[in-house]
Parts: structure tokens; C-alpha cells; sequence
């Protein structure tokens, strides 16, 4: 492994493990919760280890190498836009008032968790391009 | 564009691991360039010409678009 990705690692999986740690003091605390202040940090404090993870993200982008760098600028282009597509079209559905009956924070909160997942699906698509087996 | 990277490696007995390592890319990237999927960049392009001490033009040749 090259030292620009050993460096990532480092950087993704304790800011990953301190996400989850939050995610389950949220989930523990949140319904004991009464103070307004204390709901409000409390719902927040998960996003500064997600924060890290973008930091990670943006500088193992960066250091790379020009091919991976393309990859993964390709494969973000196509996730944003299908994630876009997909939230777009979503957003027509529920206003046609179909029977679909979801909580806004639960549409709100997928937006990344999909935007992440539709860039891995991307990457694997777009990497399969300048792959060989020649 | 065709290239004669993979030959230049061969005469060198480098692994394409090897040739990453020298240019500090990863062994993906050199097996795109060697097999045509992916131009190298002007600046890779005369890293690679300066590591094996030619003439860029002699390792990259420009194919009929």
C-alpha cells in the first residue's frame, strides 16, 4: 500500500470509529434529553468525525496519483448526479402525494450514506475502464 | 497515443510494482499506461522519459485520432 492511502487509513478509521461511538451515545441519550442546548450539541457532535472523514477524503484525493485522482473525480461527478437525480425525482413523488409517508429527517439524514455508496458503485465502474488484464 | 513503456520496463527487468515505486504512482496507473487505457500527463510523461534517459518523443508516439 502506498504511503498516501496508509496516511488515509489513518486518518478515515478513527474518525469512522469515533463516529460510530457518537452515533450510539445519540442514540442512548437523545430520548433522555430535555434541554434544548444540550438536544442540540448532542445532534451535532457526529458530524465533526464526519467532518474528518471528508478531510481524509479530500486530501488522499488531492495526493494521489494524476490516474486515481481522475477516478476518483470521475466517480464523484457521477455519484453527485445520481444522488441528485435520485433525491430530484423522489422530491416529485412525494409532492404527487402517492401514499409515500416519510419522516423528513430520514429523507434528510440518507442523502450522504447514499451519495457514498453511489460513489463506490462509481469508482468500481469507472476504474473497470483503465483496468487490463493484458 | 502508443507507447513503448512496457518494452523500456522489460529491458530493465522491473516489475511494474518496480516502475511504480520509481515514479511514485501506483502499479494501476503503469499498467493503464503500458496497455494504451491512459495518456500520462505531460510532467509523468517526462518523468518517465527522464527515468529511462530517452527523448519523450521516443517512448510516446501520437496514434491516429
Amino acid at each position: 500500500m502506498r504511503a498516501v492511502h496508509k496516511r488515509y487509513l489513518r486518518e478515515f478509521i478513527p474518525a469512522m470509529s469515533a463516529y460510530v461511538l457518537l452515533i450510539l451515545l445519540y442514540g442512548v441519550l437523545m430520548p433522555r434529553m430535555e434541554g434544548m442546548p444540550w438536544r442540540v450539541v448532542l445532534a451535532l457532535l457526529p458530524l465533526l468525525p464526519v467532518a474528518m472523514v471528508i478531510r481524509a477524503i479530500v486530501r488522499v484525493i488531492r495526493d494521489q496519483d494524476e490516474l486515481e485522482r481522475r477516478i476518483d473525480l470521475e466517480a464523484i461527478a457521477i455519484a453527485a448526479m445520481t444522488t441528485g437525480f435520485g433525491y430530484f425525482s423522489f422530491g416529485f413523488l412525494l409532492n404527487a402525494d402517492i401514499g409515500l409517508e416519510i419522516a423528513p429527517a430520514s429523507i434528510a439524514i440518507w442523502v450522504m450514506p447514499c451519495l457514498f455508496a453511489s460513489f463506490g458503485v462509481a469508482k468500481l465502474l469507472v476504474a473497470r475502464r483503465y483496468r487490463s488484464h493484458a | 497515443m502508443h507507447n513503448h513503456v512496457r518494452e523500456l520496463r522489460g529491458e530493465q527487468s522491473w516489475s511494474q510494482a518496480d516502475l511504480a515505486e520509481r515514479l511514485d504512482v501506483s502499479r494501476q496507473t503503469v499498467n493503464a499506461i503500458e496497455t494504451g487505457k491512459y495518456d500520462p500527463s505531460l510532467p509523468l510523461a517526462f518523468r518517465i522519459a527522464k527515468l529511462f534517459g530517452r527523448p519523450i518523443e521516443s517512448i510516446f508516439i501520437p496514434g491516429e485520432e
